[in-house]
This record gives structure tokens, sequence and C-alpha cells, in this order.
């Protein structure tokens, strides 16, 4: 059943962290300070690939003010990583990117701790610099890691040299189908890296008591950061506590587990708290969490009425310096490669080249939008080779309801038709538009994460509720929703519930604000939590009302018998009964829907993500003007529908939207890192990575396709934070392909490539003409 | 070297004793201890660290404390009416304008001095007026409609 979006309610969700955020009183890490803090420097490599032959802290560790200096000799000798175990908490012997951390430096103040980072002595042979991810896949390249074969791994990695995961996805016999198809388009694609560019800059405290540490970071998943600690520093679960104060913002750049073990080895041999803040310069350059550059090689085959009939895409992603959690990009890549289209015949194939280059990792929709950018670039490419309006193609070919994907998924019931048709309503697709303007079109798709997650909810004698959850916020809200779930399965208001939540030590496990995956599985979580205390308060209820309990009714804050709402009890009258006897506490996790089935693909280096649980698609269409003497395009609308299952805050979701939209066209217009010859990040700055301002924001219209989505969410919910970051850079192509009369092969679309474009369709003109 | 001087914040004084090269900002989150003004970037980029001097919006990181003597600094611990949240504050949270709240400090800022400066600006004015402060998250649209929302009832009033 689909039901049109609802109306905006005026008595819309209000955020319960709200408050601390509008006034100043609300705590980010930064803010924090304990009595004796020190303060934490890395030393950094400063090239991209060498070997140490010389590494002395001594003049370092003289200084006075100096209480710890840290190298790989110091620590625990383990190799970790999620994927492949390829890094050591410092440089082991060997630097492979320019911000690899040497060492680190406790210190009285700031200026102390950066003078004794300048006194630490370190020497290198210099060795090759791969700066190229195609070169480095090439039989005579030099290695990132020679000792590659003997790193421990994830069983699922297909690797080989500079290859760290080799994936493939193939149906059908795609030779065949190129030769049957009437027409086959070849397109080539670059797509920078970028940034995920939070506003607030990573910060750690780290604090000993006895053999426990507690530590405060900026992270976006801290159950993952506890278990980095465990497993560097070789310490139980138990003893680690991770606390997030308020969290400034993610992108999923603040995923993984980065630099908390650093700081509290520091905190330990300082025996002192120690406290990290990060630069604007080292949160571009040092965190294992870059979006990933792409390069694509794509070949469609279409039949003479217009469908598809086979597809070969190869693509080769930039793993950077260690392979972080990018392991399983690789097949992700390629499924957004293939893209959400009926394709008989297929086969991608997808490598994550070492480089000595910033790791990457998930970053908002880890190859989504860079690889929908390059797919839809080239799907309009084919629709114009036959002639064929851009969307009729889609229509024709996009998957549907009971349609077979590219993995060989059969889709329930999904919105992408509907998303097609509105967003191209919204935009009004195929009216009369100046010289200067266009109208590109682009459909995306992204998977909800089915995983475990956990919540206790409890009910104090006075009738007032808490949620304690292991869920993190990372600003989209979705934590904040957790109470309308609590509130809607007790009969009581979301503003009866206090949340308490990302406190490893406190509450159950839950992966974290990534994935898109916390109101999906947390809030299944609390569910089951708070349907245990309904129970519990309609056994109370039968007993004080003298009914069957299963005549209870919970609602409007009371218990009443079904069918005579007078026989009623408050449930802050049970709450107290309760509190004389058993008490009103109710843990919840639920078990997450298994993988959908899939059949006739075979998968090569499967990581598990070619069968997508309750997958969202979206549609984006992007009005662009663009001034053809300089190539500055200009966003003048964006109309973005999505479906993404049912939509429980609506205010939140138009949130993720907005945000998600003005992320992509940053990615479209002026985000992509540049390296220089040596590896270096040539603009690790927010001057010369130049994010979107409010001056720059297009209006938008929005539009939620609801389908309440069986085997997803609570109420039918599907994940939202990812999804609309992942189209609307390739509807920004589509439109900028129109006006220069050929595609933009490179991403982000500058000004200069924009020109570049323009004078090249110039020349071929006069040449044409001549 | 270090010198003794008094900054007036949110009308309060406050005695510090600092180096002379010591950026506001530091002061403030430091030793002043209010810390609602955020850093982002130390670059004058972000608009995290926004105060106001006199009514006037200033980047607090790239400002010297010194500089600040003898005039009033408004920092979002100040914007609070008594225990009453300003007119900006509720419609930011109304209108859905913060997810992550780092930037809002700044953006408070920002909007409060164009709203004294323009107490009824056009969508593009505010879109202007608010183009030194960065957002990564909201897409500024929820923002903005929360400044017009201010500015109407402000006007209204």
């Amino acid at each position: 059943m689909t039901i049109s979006t609802p109306a905006p309610n005026p008595a819309r969700f209000i955020r319960a962290d709200g408050p601390d955020k509008v006034t100043g009183s609300g705590r980010y890490t930064a803010d924090l300070t304990l009595t004796g803090m020190l303060a934490a420097k890395f030393k950094y490599a400063g090239i991209a690939h060498g070997r140490i032959t010389r590494l002395d802290t001594t003049a370092a560790k003289a200084i006075p003010g100096v209480f710890a200096v840290l190298t790989q000799a110091d620590v625990p000798n383990v190799r970790f990583g999620g994927f492949v175990q390829d890094r050591t908490l410092f440089a082991d012997g060997v630097v492979r990117f320019e911000a690899e951390i040497v060492a680190a430096v406790a210190a009285v103040d700031a200026a102390t701790a950066q003078r004794a980072v300048d006194a630490i002595v370190v020497e290198y042979e210099p060795l090759p610099v791969v700066n190229d991810p195609e070169a480095a896949l090439t039989a005579d390249a030099p290695l990132v890691h020679t000792d590659w074969a003997s790193y421990g791994a994830s069983g699922a990695l297909v690797r080989e040299r500079n290859d760290a995961s080799f994936s493939s996805i193939a149906k059908g016999d795609v030779d065949r189908g190129m030769a049957e198809a009437a027409v086959v388009v070849r397109s080539r694609y670059d797509a920078d890296g970028c940034h995920a560019a939070p506003i607030e800059p990573r910060a750690i405290v780290a604090q000993w008591e006895g053999d426990k540490v507690t530590i405060w970071t900026t992270t976006q998943v801290p159950y993952d950061a506890r278990a980095g600690v465990c497993e560097t520093l070789e310490l139980p679960a138990n003893r680690v506590r991770i606390i997030v104060p308020h969290l400034g913002g993610g992108f999923g750049g603040k995923c993984g587990f980065h630099f908390e073990a650093h700081i509290a080895a520091l905190a330990k041999a300082a025996r002192r708290p120690v406290r990290l803040l990060f630069s604007r310069r080292e949160e571009f350059l040092a965190p294992d969490k870059r979006r990933e550059s792409i390069c694509y090689d794509f070949e469609t085959g279409v039949s003479s009425d217009g469908r598809i009939v086979a597809r070969r895409v190869t693509m080769v992603l930039d793993n950077g310096a260690y392979t972080a959690d990018a392991g399983f990009f690789s097949q992700l890549g390629a499924m957004h490669a293939l893209g959400p289209y009926r394709i008989p015949n297929l086969l991608a194939e997808a490598h994550l080249a070492y480089t000595n280059h910033q790791p990457s990792g998930s970053v908002r929709a880890p190859t989504a939008p860079q690889t929908c950018w390059a797919l839809e670039s080239h799907t309009d490419e084919v629709a114009r080779a036959i002639g064929m309006d851009p969307v009729a193609f889609r229509q024709l070919n996009a998957v549907d309801t009971g349609a077979e994907g590219p993995s060989g998924q059969t889709y329930g019931e999904i919105g992408v038709q509907e998303c097609i048709e509105r967003a191209a309503r919204m935009a009004g697709y195929g009216q009369q538009l100046p010289g200067d303007e266009a109208i590109g079109v682009a459909i995306g798709w992204w998977p909800s994460f089915a995983v475990p997650s956990g919540a206790y909810v409890k009910i104090d004698g006075d009738g007032s509720a808490q949620i304690i959850t292991g869920a993190q916020e990372c600003g989209t809200g979705s934590v904040m929703t957790l109470p309308q779930l609590a509130a809607d399965e007790l009969g009581m208001s979301a503003a009866d519930f206090q949340l308490v939540y990302q406190d490893t030590s406190v509450a159950p496990y839950d992966m974290g604000a990534t994935g898109s995956q916390t109101l999906f599985n947390n809030g299944r979580a609390v569910i089951a939590a708070a349907a245990q205390i309904a129970e519990q308060l309609r056994a109370l209820a039968a007993d004080h009302l003298e009914a069957d309990p299963a005549d209870i009714v919970l609602a409007n804050g009371q218990a009443f018998v079904a069918g005579t709402p007078d026989r009623a009890v408050p449930i802050a009258t049970l709450a107290g009964i309760a509190a004389g006897g058993e008490l009103l506490i109710g843990h919840g996790s639920g078990m997450p829907p298994g993988p959908p089935p899939i059949s006739g693909s075979t998968c090569v280096g499967d990581a598990g993500v070619a069968a997508w649980v309750a997958p969202q698609f979206s549609c984006h269409a992007v009005r662009v003007k663009l001034d053809r003497d300089t190539g500055v395009a200009r966003i003048m609308h964006v109309a973005a529908a999505h479906d993404s299952g049912t939509i429980i805050n609506p205010l939140g979701a138009e949130g993720q939207v907005q945000g998600g939209v003005l992320m992509g066209i940053g990615q479209a217009l002026t985000e992509g890192t540049s390296y220089d010859n040596e590896a270096h990040q040539r603009n690790a700055g927010l001057l010369d990575y130049k994010l979107q301002t409010c001056a720059d924001a297009p209006p938008m219209d929005i539009h939620f396709v609801q389908i309440n989505t069986p085997n997803a969410g609570p109420h039918g919910a599907k994940g939202l934070a990812e999804a609309p970051n992942v189209a609307t850079a390739a509807a920004i192509a589509n439109a900028i392909a129109q006006l220069v009369g050929a595609p933009v092969r490179q991403l982000p679309m500058t000004a200069e490539r924009v020109w570049d474009a323009l004078q090249e369709v110039a020349q071929n003109t006069i040449g044409g003409a001549a | 070297m270090s010198e003794s001087i008094i900054l007036s914040v949110n009308g309060m004084q406050y005695p510090v004793t600092i180096d002379q090269g010591r950026n506001l900002l530091s002061v403030i989150r430091g030793e002043v201890g209010l810390t609602g003004t955020k850093e982002g970037c130390d670059d004058c980029e972000c608009g995290a660290c926004m105060v106001l001097l006199d009514g006037q919006p200033v980047n607090s990181c790239s400002y010297l404390a010194m500089q600040a003597q003898g005039r009033e600094i408004t920092t979002v611990e100040g914007v609070l009416i008594g225990d009453a949240m300003h007119p900006l504050q509720r419609n930011l949270l109304a209108a859905g304008g913060v997810q992550c709240g780092f930037c809002t400090p700044g953006m408070i800022m920002s909007a409060t001095a164009l709203l004294q400066r323009t107490p009824a600006p056009t969508e593009e004015e505010v879109r202007v007026g608010l183009s030194g402060n960065l957002c990564r998250c909201t897409g500024y649209t929820k923002i903005v409609e929360a400044v017009q929302r201010t500015a109407a009832e402000l006007q209204g009033s």
C-alpha cells in the first residue's frame, strides 16, 4: 500500500537535545576539562612513503612539561583492521601516507607538546610513492604492503598484491548480450576523493582510574571504538568505557576506531588525563575516513526498443594506505555501478587498490554518490545514443515491484517508479527553459542494514520513564525519535521519556550512527523493551481494575478496560504500585530481519552486500543554470523523491534530505581532494576545499513515497540518512551535460573542468565544420 | 607576555590574566569558562566561533582577546531572556534547524546581528547574512525558515 506524505503536523517533533544545543549549555568532547589534564599532539610522517631509519625521542622527552612520548615500541605489538589486519597504532618501521602517526606526546599544554613533537628526530629512506590507484594494480607497481600476503584478513576478501579487495558480480552472458545489442555505449568517468568534513573536529579525553579507562570521544560508533581500544591495548571490554558527549556531526567520517587508543596509552604512561584536539588541517589529513576516489569504464548494450540487454563495468577504488572499513566497498561499489536496473547480462568488476594516500572509509553512503554520478551520466549517454528521453529510458529500465535487480534479488513492493514520476513532476521536467538552464534527472538506491541492537526501558515510581540505549546520536535525530516509539507502545507521551545514550558501560550494544541503521535496528530494540513493560502494566492494571489483562488498553497515559474507558487507572499510579513490588524494567533487542534470497548471479569477493534488506530508492531532478563564459554552474532548484518506507519523524526526515542534497551539490561542484606528485593533499583546509554555504543552497521540494515495508524497521521504516546523498551529483551532471553538449567526465565538476569541456565541444564543432 | 585585563561577557565582568597573543575564542572557552562558542577551523572559515562585539559579529578565533577590552562581548549563553529561550532559539528547534548543533551557537550570533541590522530581512538577505556560518547537517533550509519566523514574530510584537 502506498500512502502520500501526510500534511505537515503543526505539533511537529522537537528534539530532546535541542535546548542544550541552542543555549550553548550542551557539552561536546572538546568542552571537557579534567583536573591535571595534559594536551596531546601527534608526530606525523610528513612524507607519503618511506622506511624509518632513525627515530629518536630523547630530546623531546627532556623538555620540561613533557610527561610522555610514545612510539610503536611502547604499545602492544598488535596489527589491527576489521577487514585486513594491515595497520598498527604507530608506524611500524614504514610510513605509508603523509599523516601516518610516528609518535605521540602528552605535555602540560599544547604549545609544549608541539615543541616536543618538533624535537622528535625521524629520518627516512624514501620509498617509491604509489599515487595512482590504476597504476597500483599493474604487475610492476611497487607494493604498498610488502607483507600483504601474511596479514590476517576476512575470509570473504579476494586479495592480490596492491588489490586489497577484488569483487565481481556476474549474471547471464555479458559477451552475448553485447553482441546482440543494437547499440553499445562506452564511457570513462573519474571521481576524486572527498571528505566528510563535519564542523566539529575530532576530540578525545582519556582518564585512567586503577586498571580501568574512561574515554570521552567524538565517535559515531562507540562500541567499535571500544573494540579497537581493547584489541590494540589488549584490554577486556569491561575495563574500557567509551562515552560520547554531544557529537558535532559525523557523516561517516567519525565511524571506525581512530585515535582513542593513542590517547588512552598516553594517559596511562603520563598517569594523567590527556586530551587531544584536532585542528582543521589534521581533520582533513589524518583520519582513515575519506570518500574513495574511483575510476570507471562502462559499457552498456541496449536493444532497438531501448531495453538494457548487457552491462560491463570495471572500476578501481582508491583504498589509500590501509584498508580500514573499506573492505566491502568493492562489492558495494559494483552494486551501485550496475544500478537499480533490470539487466539480463552483466559483469561488474571492482578493485580496491592500495596507494600512499589517506585511507578511505565510510563517508555518507560510501561508493554511492560518485558511482551514481558515473552510472547515471553514462545512462544519459545511452539514452541519447538511441534517441530516447532520459526519464522515459529510466522508467522503462529501472527495477520495480516484483522485478529482479542486478544481483538476482527480486524486490517486494518498492517505490522507485513513483519516485521518478514525482521528482520529474516537482521539477517541472519537460517545461520550456531559458537557453542557459536545464533539468537533469538521476535515480539512486541504498540498502538498509539489519544488525543486532539493544536497549532498556524503565519507568520509575513517579511514572517518569527512561530509555537507556547503546544507540549513538550524531545529529540526525534518530535517537531523538526513539521516545516516540516507546511512547506509542506504552500509551504515554514522548515527553515522558528521558534518554540515556552513547555510553558503552551503561547500555547494551548498538552498531552506532552508521549505515542509516539507528531507527531501523534500535527502534526495534526500544519497541521490544517497551513491550515487556507494557505486559507488566497490563497485568498490574488487570489486577487493579479486576479485568482480564488481554482486555487492558494503554493510551493517553492510562490503562483502561477495552470498551469501558471509565474503568481506568493512570500509568503513573501503576508505576507507584510497581515501585513497591516487581519493578518496571524492560530490555529489548529483537531479531534483525535476515537477508533476502538472491539467485542467478555469481558474486566473487562476496562481502554480503549484494542482497539488500529493505532497499531504499530515490530520484532527484535538478535545474541548473550554467554561465558558459566561466563554467560556473548554479543550482536553481532540487526536486527529491524518496522511498525510505514509512516516515516516522517527518521534520527529521526532511532535514536529512535537505542536508544530504546540499552535501551532494558540494560533491558535484566543489568538493574534491587534490594530490600533488608526492601524494600530499593540496587542499586540506576549508578555504581550498569549499563547502556549500547558505547563500549557495537552492530551494528544494521533497516528497516521500511511503510504503509500509515488510521485514524492515519499526512500522515499515527503512533507513534514510545516507540515501539523500546518492543521486544529487548525478542529476546535476546530467543537467550540465545538456548545457555543455557533452558530459564532464571528472568529479567534482568544477568551473574549470566544465569550462574545459565547453572548449572541447567548441573545438570539435569548429573542427567538424572545417 | 601576560597581562591582566577585564572582559565584559554577557554583562558580567571577568578579570583574566592572559598572554597578549591569545585569541578571544580560547579565552572565552578557557578563562571565562563559557564553552557554547565552538572552534571549528581556527581560520575564519566556518563561523562556529562567532560572537558579538558591541553587537557586531566577529570570528573570535581570529580576534585578539586584548582588543576586546572595553567592549561588550555577547556569546550564545547571553542570548537567553532571563531563563526563557529567545524566539530565535525556540524557532530553530520548532523549524528543525538544529541537528548536530555544533554550528548552532555561531549561527545564532550571526542571525541575531542580522535581525538587529535588518529587522525584516528578505530570504536572500537571510541567506547572505548567514553565509559566513557553515552547517554540514541541515542544508540551511530550516535555519533560514527559523530566522524568517523570528523576524515575523519580533516585528509583530
